[in-house]
Formats: structure tokens, sequence, C-alpha cells
């Protein structure tokens, strides 16, 4: 009988020291106090600015909810929209004050109170506060939330029980976990697997995820012929999944992680796999057969229907002509045959990708395992 | 949790294990509760009998003796805790036995309670054993037929007892527990592991004292089976708070990839330093410290400069958290013996994730080369291969990986890969299908191979 590894988990992922990440820390802070503006390197931004020339896509990508996946004072609409942002937990007062561009967290026990200045605001919309304390990260305790254009506790720390103002402040980052959160909300940030937040570019931009944009667009500005990024658009569906769930999170690692029941509606590549029509060579069930990454989010159902069409088209209508890749993919030959719904002919995420709502509403997200949705059917793990 | 020191007995006289007194329950099953104390009490007065008779007949050298006293106390307080958590067990079944219309064998089974009670050992197994015999579907009978015998070290006949047992209640995790330890008592150690497997996936270690006799267990039977990763796991319940030197010792043998069963190694066998060492060092990065821990490994590699699998264990244990510092650690293993498949294939499992193929292809060969039963070493070289474009020859080698463990989820995860890129869809379904069946049947899952 084979035992679990469940006990294997605790000491294989035991604290590690923190002692580089508090180097990498300290340098930052060093590198913004000698640059007021907030922006350390312009690097990625002019890069951004400059493939737009010839990469149109780049125009619209910053826009993006990706784009703005992290914002640095001065520059946070969400903030500036909410100058004052107050919440009451656990008996912790929170205040996240906004004046002359700087952003203040603070959080009082009603005895004493701890005002950190907030240097890295993570999301779009939603938005959670990274803190830096005597040289350590801390992922704020309450976020904001636009469904409830309000703050409450972010989502992961909900059974934090604070015990002094520290743990109440926020909860310590990690090394490994600084690399996932600046890595996916930032551009430039971690460079040969080490986190380097002097160079760090708010947003996912062009060079977070096509490799060599850099040596690219240096080749391009001198007018000579280098090599030019991998076209992504030539990843299988399956190594497509594998890429966007670098952030996303991808099938195996949620499979490999604790993530069980409706807390993993959040990682769409893991659900898009779970999903009975998923083929990781077939081009029509890929991420970016639905979703153009550098677009906005299409927020109007009926925009997919074409998409599902593709595959569930009625026989009068071929499949492959049904297919409107969302960005350009190599397309290998088509075997139609898949079933068409007898209800309805359009809106179908409507049914087939439920919302799921999670902490009470705060959150929603479509879910992403693509199946008939039955009444009193507990959601599929 | 506290430590769990295999020679030392419950101070209290209720034992660990054993619930408080279970008011709670129905009239029904008093006679039952009341069973379970006497049980218990019968159990203290088979201690003393044996400490008494023992001793004298053992000629040992003084630390043997004291040794010896240990086990036998840890055995002793293995069958009373036994019967602390067995009889409530026993309890919550439904009502049968003891009371059958047979007037022979009521009073055959009368007679031996109050054997029991008046701790007349000889007579209560005799009588026990004409009561089963009588009533082959006796539980209680059965249950104290095996736990006496088991406590006046009859191990194969308790072992036969308890299988009865177990035949009729089927879910009784400590009848399992005990009858593991009799097997491990009789060497049949295979059979002893699979039994304290199951013990404790049923909750028979439900308590600090019975989880530390049963993982000791476990840790000497799964490195004794060579399955050293999965001991070093189950050692991790050591690691808080001292550990006693049995265990120490144990968990270093576990790993430095050592099969002997302690009791194999001389007292006076200077490897017996060597494994304290590692096990001492083991424990202390798994209790999460980590700058202790490395003083202790850079004691061991000073003091046992060419120890195999040293470097291996430290590159082990660091894997989850520093992947550049166990490959270093690897390296360092390689080394000193290039022949080590293990710390080949750990090398290459190493760069599998973090993407260096190419790499982790020459490591996983090299592992497979050296050893082709070595599992990780044919995951690490089928997953490579598929990364790099080999895509049938990497199935090739993860079918094979497959049929030495087939409930490995690292394999099943790297042909899902192998079979989506092939364009095998069913297969692919099918493999991730079974990753989250395994994944339903854990909490969380470490990635290694």
């Amino acid at each position: 009988m084979r035992r679990s590894h469940s006990r294997a988990v605790p000491w294989l992922i035991a604290a590690a020291a923190l002692s580089g990440f508090l180097a990498i820390a300290g340098g930052y802070v060093k590198a913004r106090a000698a640059s007021p503006t907030g922006s350390p390197t312009a690097t990625a931004a002019n890069s951004t600015t400059a493939c737009a020339r010839c990469h149109a896509e780049a125009k619209t990508e910053p826009s993006t909810p990706m784009g703005r996946a992290l914002e640095l004072p001065g520059s946070n609409p969400t903030v500036t929209a909410h100058p004052r942002l107050a919440f009451q937990k656990a008996g912790y007062s929170y205040l996240v004050e906004t004046k002359d561009g700087k952003t203040t967290y603070s959080v009082t026990d009603g005895k004493t109170t701890m005002a950190i200045p907030v240097l890295w605001s993570l999301g779009a919309g939603n938005q959670t506060w990274v803190l830096e304390r005597e040289g350590k990260l801390y992922e704020s305790l309450v976020s904001y939330y636009l469904a409830i254009d309000g703050l409450d506790i972010t989502t992961g720390d909900e059974l934090i029980k604070p015990h002094t103002l520290e743990e109440a402040m926020g909860r310590p980052i990690e090394d490994r976990e600084k690399k996932a959160c600046f890595g996916c909300h930032s551009t430039n940030s971690v460079t040969g697997g080490q986190v380097n937040l002097e160079h760090l570019h708010p947003g996912v931009l062009c060079a977070r995820c096509h490799e060599g944009t850099e040596a690219h667009l240096a080749d391009t500005l001198r007018g000579k012929d280098g090599p030019t990024p991998p076209a992504l658009s030539k990843l299988s569906s399956e190594d497509m999944s594998n890429f966007c769930g670098q952030c996303h999170r991808s099938w195996e690692t949620v499979v490999r992680g604790p993530w069980r029941g409706e807390v993993n509606v959040r990682f769409q590549p893991y659900r898009l796999a779970n999903s009975r029509c998923f083929d990781g060579a077939d081009p029509r069930i890929s991420c970016v057969a639905c979703h153009n990454p550098h677009q906005p989010l299409e927020q109007d159902s009926g925009f997919y229907d074409g998409k599902c069409l593709a595959c569930h088209a009625p026989a009068s209508q071929p499949a492959q002509q049904a297919a409107t890749p969302t960005v350009s993919q190599s397309t290998p030959p088509i075997a139609n045959g898949a079933k068409t719904c007898p209800v309805a002919k359009e809106n179908c995420v409507g049914c087939h990708m439920p919302r799921v709502n999670m902490l009470g509403g705060h959150l929603t997200f479509t879910d992403h395992q693509i199946r008939i949705v039955k009444p009193g059917t507990p959601y599929p793990n | 949790m506290q430590p769990a020191k295999l020679g030392e007995l419950p101070s209290k006289t209720s034992p660990a294990g054993r619930q408080p007194e279970d008011r709670r329950r129905p009239a029904a099953s008093l006679s039952r509760t009341c069973l379970a104390k006497t049980c218990v009490i019968q159990t203290r007065v088979i201690q003393t009998r044996v400490i008494q008779t023992r001793l004298p007949q053992t000629r040992l050298a003084p630390s043997r003796l004291a040794r010896t006293c240990r086990l036998a106390l840890a055995r002793l307080a293995v069958a009373r805790l036994a019967l602390a958590i067995g009889v409530p067990l026993l309890a919550s079944m439904s009502p049968m036995a003891i009371c059958q219309p047979d007037a022979g064998f009521q009073a055959i089974s009368a007679a031996a309670e109050s054997a029991r009670q008046q701790h007349d050992l000889v007579r209560a197994i005799a009588l026990y054993r004409q009561g089963v015999q009588l009533n082959p579907k006796w539980q209680d009978g059965w249950w104290f037929l095996g736990v006496l015998q088991y406590g006046n070290n009859d191990y194969a006949p308790a072992r036969d007892a308890l299988t009865q047992f177990i035949a009729l209640t089927p879910e009784a995790g400590p009848a399992y527990a005990i009858r593991g330890l009799c097997e491990f008592e009789t060497g049949d150690y295979d059979r002893s592991l699979e039994d304290i497997e199951r013990a404790l996936m049923q909750g028979a270690a439900n308590r600090n004292r019975n989880a530390g006799i049963l993982r000791y267990h476990e840790v000497l039977l799964l490195a004794h089976a060579g399955r050293f990763e999965q001991a070093l796991a189950a050692s991790a319940e050591f690691s808080q708070g001292e550990a006693a030197p049995e265990i120490v010792q144990a968990v270093g043998m576990a790993g430095l990839r050592v099969s002997l069963l302690p009791q194999e190694v001389p007292q006076d066998d200077p490897r017996r330093n060597l494994y304290g060492a590692a096990g001492t060092a083991a424990l202390a990065y798994m209790s999460g410290d980590t700058a202790r821990a490395q003083q202790a490994f850079q004691q061991l590699f000073q003091q046992f400069p060419d120890a195999p699998n040293a470097h291996y264990l430290y590159g082990y244990l660091l894997f989850g958290k520093n992947p550049d510092g166990a490959i270093a650690e690897f390296k360092s293993e390689l080394a000193i013996a290039p022949s080590n498949a293990a710390a080949e294939s750990m090398l290459g499992w190493a760069y599998l994730l973090q993407e260096n193929y190419p790499e982790a292809q020459i490591h996983g060969a090299k592992a497979v080369a050296l050893n082709p039963q070595i599992t990780a070493g044919q995951l690490v070289l089928g997953r490579a291969m598929v990364e790099t474009g080999d895509v049938a020859n990497g199935v090739a080698h993860l079918q094979t990986a497959l049929s030495m463990d087939p409930g490995n989820l690292e394999i099943h995860l790297a042909l899902v890969r192998a079979y989506a890129k092939s364009g095998l869809r069913e297969d692919a379904q099918r493999e991730r299908q079974q990753c989250l069946l395994i994944t339903r049947e854990s909490e969380s899952h470490a990635a290694q191979p």
C-alpha cells in the first residue's frame, strides 16, 4: 500500500533563510530613494514603445489588466480614485490613505499605529499592496475589492488570526513567493532565476513573455538582422497552457499544489485542461484561441460563441470556417464531429462555463472547465 | 508534537491513546468500558512480570541490558496502548460476542475475563483460545487473545489471533498496528510494513505516543525495504523536540540509504556514530532550523568525509527550498561516489525542474546506466527525452518507471505531457484522471521523483 507524500511537504518547503532576500530588498529601497519618479529604469517601457513601431500589439498591451498588473506610487488609478479606504477587522483598524501621489498603509490596535508607505500595488482593479518593513516584504492583510468598492481581508489570508500589530499589518513574503509575485506582476524583475527589483518595470510588458526582446530591439535599431524572439503563437495548446500557467497556474502546478475545491477556479489553465474537450494538440482549445493577451479581456459572452462553434458547429457549417483565432496560430488539419448543443446556438459560456463566486462575492471567476453543468452537481475538482 | 521516546512509558494511570472517561457512551457499552480499564491494569501487571522474569535471565552488558529494558518497555507500551485504543474501538462496534446463547461459551468467556482481571495471564490466554474455538466470531476473544499473546512475547500466535480479529473487523486500525508489530518481531518485514502503513492510514497513530511507536517502525521498515525517501518523509514526525537515540539512528540510516535494521549493527560498530550524526543533522533540517542543520552537516562532512550518501542526504533535504544548493551537494556526492545512481537521478531531476532538459537527460541516462532499476532515473530520463523532442523513447522510459512504481504522481504527470505532445488525447486524458485520482487520495505533493 502506498502512503501519501503529504508528510514530506512541511520540511521540504520549510522556511528558508532570508539573507539574500534582505540584500535585494535593501538594494531596491536604496535605488528607489535615488529615483523619486518611481521609475528605476525605463528600459522596458522604452522597449515597449519602440516595439509598437512595428508591432501594433505593443500599443494596446500596456492598457490591459496584465499590462497594469503592478502600479507604482504616483501612477495608481485605484488609490487615486479612493484616497481614503478604511476597514476594521478583529480589533484592528486599517487605513489606506493617498496624498500627493503617495499611499500610506496603516493599521492600529487603538494604542499603537503602524504606518508604512506602499511601494508596490499588485493588481488592476482588485489590488493588494506589498509593504516593506525593516528589510522584509509583506503582503498587506487587507486588499481593495472592486466588487464591494472597499477593503476586506486579502484572498488566501482569511484564516490568519493576527496576534500582533505586525501580523495584522501583513503576511511575510518568502523568498520563493517574492519571485512569483514580482515575476508575474512586472517585467524585468526576475533575471537568471534571481529577483532584481532595481530593474523592475510595472506590469506585464513585451519582454516579460517574449524572450530576447531587448536584443531584437537593439538589432532592429542598428538596422541589423538578428534572431527574433521565438513565436509564441507556434506553441501547441498544451505548451501554451503551460506558458500562461507560469502565472495563471499550470495544470501540473495545481495538481501538485494544495488547492482543492472552488478555490482552484482561479487557475484557468488547470480548469481548461480538465475539460473533456481539451486536446493539447488542437489549437481550437488553446488559451489564445479565445483570449488575446494584447487586448483587454472581452466581457461580451457572445464573443466566445464562435470559439465554441469552431468544434461544435452544425454539419452545415464546417468547423474550420467557424474558427476565428484570436491570435494567429498554425492550424493543423482539424476533424469536426464534436456534438452540437441541443439547447442553444449562442451564449455557450453562459451555461457551459458557469461563473463562480469567491469570498462572498468579492471575486467572480469564469470556470474554464467546459462541461455540461447539471443542477445540483458538485463543483468538479 | 511531543517527542516520541520509545523507552518511556506513560506516567499516569490513564494511558495515552485512551479516551477520557467515556460518560456519553450508551449503557450497553459500559461493560466494555470496564473491560478497557481492567485490560489496562492487566497490561501493567504483564509489564511488571516481563521485567521481573526476563531481566534475571539475560546476561548482558549493562548498556545492552538497559537497551533491552527500553525495548521491552517500548513493546509493552505498545500492547498497553493497543488496549487503550482498541478496546474503545471494540466498544463502539455493534454489540455481539460476549453474550451468546451457548452456556459453555458464556462460562468460558466469563472465566477468561475473570482470569484476565485476576492477572492470570496464562489461564486467560488458554480460556480465550478455548472461547474462540467455541465461537469463532467472538471479536473480543480474538482481540484479547492477540493482545495478551503479544504482551507475552508470543508473536506468531498473537499475529494469527489478530488476523482472525481483522477478518471480523476489517477497519480496526489498532489491530493492524499490533499485527504489524508482531510481524516485525517475527521478521516478516514486508507484511509488517503493509500492516503498519494501513494502521496509520486508519488513524491508529491518533495520539503522539502511538504515532511515535508506529512511525519509528515505519521508518525502519521503509528503509529496510529500500524506500529511503519515504522513510525520511516519515521521519519528519520526529523533527520537533528531542528524539530518542534509537530514532536518531534510524533516521540517519534511512538518510544514508542503509537497508539494515539497527539491531543488525553491533553496538560498538563505529558506523553508529556516523548514523547518529546523519540523523541529528537531518532532524535539525526537518525541524526548520536550517542554520543548525547546516552546522550539523558540516560537522558530519568533516568527521566522515568519505561517507557515502552524506552529501546526497543534505542535497535531498535542500532540494525543495534551495535547488542550487542541492545541485552542489549532489555534485559533491558524485565526486565521492561516482556510481551513486540516486545522486545522478536527483541531479537530473533538479535540472529538469530548472528546465535544463539536456543536462537533465545526461544525468538521467547516467543513472539508468548505473542502475536500470532506479525508478527516479527512468523518470528523469524519460521526461527529459520528451522535453527535448524524443517523445517515443521518452515514453518508453516513463512506462518502465511506471511499471516499477504505478502510483507515482510524477510519472503520471510526465506521461500526460508526453501523450499531449504526441497528440494522443485519450491517453493524455486518462493520465490526467489518474493524477487527479492520486492527488485526491493524499493532501498535497512535493515535486519529488
